[in-house]
């Protein structure tokens, strides 16, 4: 076909909104449109009526009621932490290039301690962390570096390479092995194998909460880890998801960044009062500037297991020091109202390594990594391997007001029917398999549920879910209601599944 | 008493990681900060309201599976507008907000006025603006930086046309022919999208 658009012919227009005209067509017709006032209102009209560009302008937009732009913070060594845009990776070059010795290879940034950089594989906190290349060995590698800024703080680079010596000598299959510690035209750096796999964190973010049999492997495999550092004499104080690689989906679990971007940070918390980082995985003594020892990794360990378990971490706020606040005063909300397929077992285990005080958590990984290797074994083979003995750990109340218009006392009972009610009705309803082989075996609900109804305005998940009639304005109405029977309950709730959908409802009483 | 369906091979043979990913993180990409979005403008803080939308997103990745393909038109998208709705109804009404900080104040004004209310027309709205959302990031790509700044500028930020062609130094009629092709790939995709959701 010819195209000759200077005739303004409307096919053409439409050829070129749909993409379908080559190279030189597209750029002799967009040479026309600028000289044809003509073809432009024919363009804009033809793309799309104005409904279109006024839905455009109107949604497109961000506004005060969009989320932070990203929820992640930037990590310190996970090979998927990407810095966010070409200008940060720039930066950040430019900042490192006094440090980087010129290559020949042109597509290498450059050579430092003797490795070919490839690239920036992220920057946190107080380190940086390059992709390099072992040209003896023809091996990928990330080289982590104290940042060029702290260079000139004997005390960072001290502590620096103090605790990368201490890492190198932790060999165990699930602690990342340190090839190299060493410095370069005075920067101090440890050289460890570039894992191809994914954070934690990315999983989660992508995924959310993870299943059961997953928590249970990814969990024992950081025990193992913490194990043997403790052995060591070593306390990792930065487990987070960020830390944790995957390879494999779960079947290897690779802990990283031993002691090193906490201690530096602890090195420029003292001086300038200022947190990097997230701080959202620390402990309680670590968050008041305590002393600490393995279980303190143990507490981090269980708001990892906490997130996994519920895709998000339990303590949060809007500010670093609002999460601080947090970790040391407030209960986490309990894991089974976010996530009911939990068992109470495995929300016990967590909330006692989440245990404000030491004393009162795990006292060591090794038990904990031996726990979890049972009940992972229980978990596999639930009718040959029993639960191993995991008394349930009080969940403390969480400080926060009693719901609006309620005293407590009146309510404690209601709320407990509705919760026992609802723990069962809503799946069995929704035909939600929660009675599966994760589910405890006794349908009602165990020591630990009884006591969380007792914090009265503990949300409850369930209670969100259970979409009171449609036609109802009147929650409180749907509230009272609860005070009668399961059945009634369960025949509430059956309704609404058949208002919202008829067929199902048909299908599942069949 | 209905027996209990396997309804957890079903779930995973659909949406879960082994067969279908892509369609799930399409889902949520969606509806996730629609969720969000809707509890923000009711009052609540970040935190809460992130929280909300991952409730309300397990519990669908849950019941998703139970749909069949079969319902009605449209029943699929009503039915998420209904858990939506009421899962937020039920945080505001039971005082979900305990982030606190400076945030209660607020929640309580809001809670103290029970007549604004998270309509259904709210919240076609943001499932309307999740999808132009996603739809807007998955083509990006498929344009140049410029290309895609000629449209960005004029039809979203409301800048004059001749103003982006300074900004952009092309002509105004490059800016015309670039942002009419990105909106017609956008609406292209953005009924995409919905054909495929309203499918679910
Ligand atoms: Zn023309």
């Amino acid at each position: 076909m010819s195209i000759h658009p200077a005739t303004c012919d409307p096919a053409v227009l439409e050829l070129y909104l749909e993409g379908q005209l080559s190279d030189a067509e597209q750029a002799r017709l967009e040479a026309h449109v600028a000289t044809c006032a003509n073809c432009c209102t024919k363009l804009s009209n033809s793309a799309a009526d104005d409904s279109w560009w006024q839905d455009a302008s109107r949604f497109l937009p961000t506004d005060d009621w969009d989320g932070p732009p990203s929820r992640q913070y930037l990590d310190t060594v996970a090979p998927d932490a990407n810095l966010d845009t070409t200008t940060d990776r720039r930066s950040l070059l430019k900042r490192l290039s006094p440090w980087l010795d010129p290559t020949d290879d042109p597509h290498m940034l450059g050579r430092f301690g003797g490795y070919e950089i490839a690239g920036v594989i992220g920057e946190g906190g107080m380190g940086i962390v390059l992709k390099g290349h072992e040209p003896a060995l023809n091996r990928y590698v990330a080289i982590k570096l104290l940042a060029p800024h702290l260079a000139s703080n004997g005390a960072a680079r001290q502590r620096f390479s103090r605790e990368a010596q201490a890492a190198a000598a932790v060999l165990h299959e699930n602690v990342i092995a340190i090839h190299r510690v060493d410095q370069s035209q005075g920067l101090p750096f440890l050289v460890m194998p570039y894992i191809g796999g994914v954070s934690l964190q990315k999983r989660l973010d992508e995924e959310g909460a993870l299943a059961i049999p997953a928590i249970l492997r990814i969990a024992r495999q950081i025990a193992a880890g913490l194990t043997a550092a403790h052995a060591q004499g070593l306390v990792h104080r930065d487990v987070k998801p960020a830390n944790i690689l995957l390879e494999r989906g779960v079947d290897r679990v690779t802990l990283t960044d031993f002691g090193l971007a906490r201690t530096v940070d602890d090195a420029t918390l003292t001086h300038s009062g200022v947190i990097a980082g997230t701080p959202q995985y620390m402990s309680p003594e670590q968050a008041r500037g305590d002393a600490m020892d393995g279980r303190s990794d143990l507490f981090s360990l269980g708001s990892v297991m906490y997130a996994m378990c519920t895709g998000r971490a339990p303590f949060r706020a809007e500010t670093p020091f609002g999460i601080l606040r947090r970790i040391t005063d407030d209960a986490p909300r309990p894991i089974r109202e976010i996530n009911p397929e939990i068992p109470g077992w495995l929300e016990s285990i967590v909330f006692r390594l989440l245990a404000k005080s030491m004393g009162d958590r795990y006292q060591s990984a090794a038990a904990v990594a031996e726990l979890l290797e049972q009940c992972l074994a229980h978990n596999q083979q639930p009718t040959r391997v029993p639960l191993p003995e995991i008394p349930p750990f009080p969940q403390p109340i969480r400080a926060a007001a009693p719901p609006r218009g309620r005293s407590l006392g009146t309510t404690d009972l209601r709320y407990r029917a509705l919760w026992i009610a609802l723990t069962i009705a809503v799946p069995l309803i929704a035909g939600i398999a929660l009675y599966d082989q994760f589910w405890p075996r006794t349908p009602l609900p165990l020591n630990t549920q009884a006591t969380a109804p007792t914090a009265p305005t503990g949300t409850l998940a369930s209670e969100s879910f259970a979409e009171p009639d449609a036609g109802s304005e009147d929650t409180s109405l749907w509230h009272d209601g609860v005070a009668g029977t399961l059945d009634d309950i369960q025949a509430t709730l059956r309704q609404i599944d058949t208002d919202l959908d008829p067929e199902l409802a048909q299908e599942t009483q069949e | 008493m209905p027996e209990l369906p396997d309804t957890r091979q079903t779930l995973l043979a659909k949406v879960g990681d082994s067969s279908n990913p892509e369609a799930w993180r399409e889902f949520t990409a969606i509806y996730r900060p629609a969720v969000y979005r809707l509890a923000r403008r009711r009052g609540l803080q970040d935190a809460d309201a992130d929280d909300l939308a991952q409730q309300v997103l397990l519990v669908i990745s849950r019941k998703i599976a139970d749909w069949r393909p079969t319902s009605p038109q449209g029943a699929f998208r009503r039915w998420l507008a209904t858990i939506a709705r009421h899962a937020i109804i039920n945080a505001l009404t039971r005082g979900h907000n305990v982030v606190a900080e400076g945030g209660s104040g607020v929640l309580q004004q809001l809670q103290n006025q029970p007549d604004r209310d998270t309509s259904l027309a709210d919240i076609e709205e943001e499932f309307r603006r999740g999808v132009f959302r996603q739809a807007a990031e998955s083509i990006r790509p498929e344009f140049q930086e410029s290309t895609w700044n000629a449209f960005w500028l004029t039809a979203v930020e409301g800048l004059p046309i001749e103003e982006a062609a300074d900004t952009l130094g092309k002509s105004t009629g490059t800016v015309y022919a670039s942002r009419s092709r990105i909106m017609r790939r956008l609406k292209d995709k953005v009924q995409e999208l919905e054909a495929r959701q309203s499918e679910q």
